[in-house]
């Protein structure tokens, strides 16, 4: 179940946001910012990126509170608006040409697999493995995942969001189940050594 | 024969799947295995622990979002305008500029002559929103289709892009987030109208990107 429906702020507080009360703006900075940070790490792996895009959905949400309509969850709102932007790095050419820079050196996927290594040690060991495993898929896939689902979105939505198609999101779901399927359903159960994706 | 990947994924989701898939999943206890498996995997990715947000010193926050003034409210139609004009420069000086060189080796569209694969929208009638929609797609596929782009980028290529790029996910973002743009089909169709108009003027600007540099005098050839 997506995390945005159990963290919730009172109408009031929307309410007096909206009215550009800056301590009910705080009170929802401080309510939403694990959960968007939590969505924004599971769709951008580097974490410098991650922290930018986090005072992007911010400053957006501060910026756009006043449109906030109420005829849907508020959740779902912030939800969406750190999604976009999560996307919206994703497609952007300073994403790609970081790629392409990962494509040029080979050490920063040690790094990264470290970090999530470390991340992961906190975890309990199937949690860990699995953080690892998807840790390996492209970025895209990756979001599909986790869209599909954590977060609960249908394939016609995912493929609103990514400019494609619902079948496109369906074969993005499909490769990256039996991927994680070949990384973690090993006979002995233990995890491969995985060469993780550097893509954000 | 076991049910692919998808169509497991299809029946754990509640989607719908042919009887015989089902009726095989049913009774095939390595499907079922396979079933629960990607149930479980569902599950363990719902529950996976959430991440600790960095300390950010809040009040960056809030002065950004008190200094950056809602640029998305300007006219769309008056934006696009701008950026057409943009583009029409661009091009007409790359077009001066290169004349006697060689045709680029990609074809790609640009505002004066689609190309057979993205058919140009009718000027003369209001386009229905499922088309623009469709339109917008193409274009964003065109765009990705595109060579990458040069590692030494001009100045007025990389600003032209960056407005255009911003443009775009602004409005990215309305037509998905917003609530008041989802129940408003006019807000809708002008807001996808003007995405088209841009993605147009994006693809535009990339070709005249990928066009050879032209060579100054005393530059050695290449």
């Amino acid at each position: 179940m997506s995390q945005f429906q159990v963290v919730e702020v009172s109408s009031e507080v929307i309410l007096a946001a909206a009215g550009g009360d800056v301590h009910a703006h705080e009170q929802i900075y401080i309510t939403y910012r694990r959960v968007v940070y939590t969505l924004i790490r599971r769709l951008i792996a580097r974490p410098a990126v991650a922290d930018e895009i986090l005072q992007d959905v911010f400053v957006e949400i501060l910026r756009s509170i006043g449109s906030y309509a109420a005829s849907g969850s508020f959740g779902g709102w912030v939800r969406a608006m750190t999604i976009n932007k999560c996307l919206m790095h994703l497609r952007s050419p300073w994403h790609r040409n970081l790629l392409w820079i990962d494509a040029q050196e080979p050490e920063d996927a040690a790094h990264s697999l470290d970090a999530v290594a470390v991340q992961g040690e906190t975890l309990a060991s199937a949690g860990q493995d699995l953080e690892r495993a998807m840790a390996t898929l492209p970025a895209l896939t990756r979001a599909v995942v986790w869209l599909h689902d954590v977060e609960g979105y249908t394939h016609g939505e995912i493929a609103n969001l990514l400019k494609r198609t619902p079948s496109f999101s369906k074969s993005q779901l499909s490769r990256a189940h039996a991927r994680l399927r070949d990384l973690l359903d090993s006979p002995d159960g233990s995890v491969p050594c995985i060469p993780v994706s550097t893509s954000c | 024969m076991h049910p692919r990947i998808d169509q497991l994924l299809s029946l754990r989701d509640g989607q719908p799947v042919d009887a015989a898939t089902l009726e095989h999943a049913e009774s095939c206890a390595v499907c079922a295995a396979s079933l629960h498996r990607l149930t479980q995997r569902r599950h363990e990715l719902q529950n996976l622990p959430p991440f600790d947000a960095p300390e950010i010193d809040y009040s960056l926050i809030r002065a950004r979002a008190a200094k950056s003034a809602p640029a998305a409210r300007k006219d769309g139609y008056q934006w696009s305008a701008v950026a057409a004009a943009i583009v029409a420069a661009v091009i007409a000086g790359f077009m001066a500029v290169d004349r006697d060189r060689d045709a680029p080796a990609v074809q790609v569209h640009h505002p004066a002559s689609a190309p057979a694969d993205v058919p140009a929208l009718e000027e003369s009638q209001e386009p229905a929103l499922a088309q623009l929609v469709e339109r917008s797609r193409e274009l964003d596929q065109l765009l990705q289709n595109m060579p990458r782009r040069p590692e030494v980028q001009r100045v007025s290529f990389a600003g032209t892009v960056d407005r255009l790029e911003q443009r775009v996910q602004w409005l990215d973002m309305q037509l998905s987030s917003a609530p008041d743009v989802a129940a408003d089909e006019a807000l809708s169709r002008r807001m996808w109208r003007e995405r088209v108009d841009l993605m147009d003027s994006l693809v535009a600007v990339r070709y005249a990107e990928s066009l050879p540099r032209p060579a100054f005098a005393g530059e050695p050839p290449g």
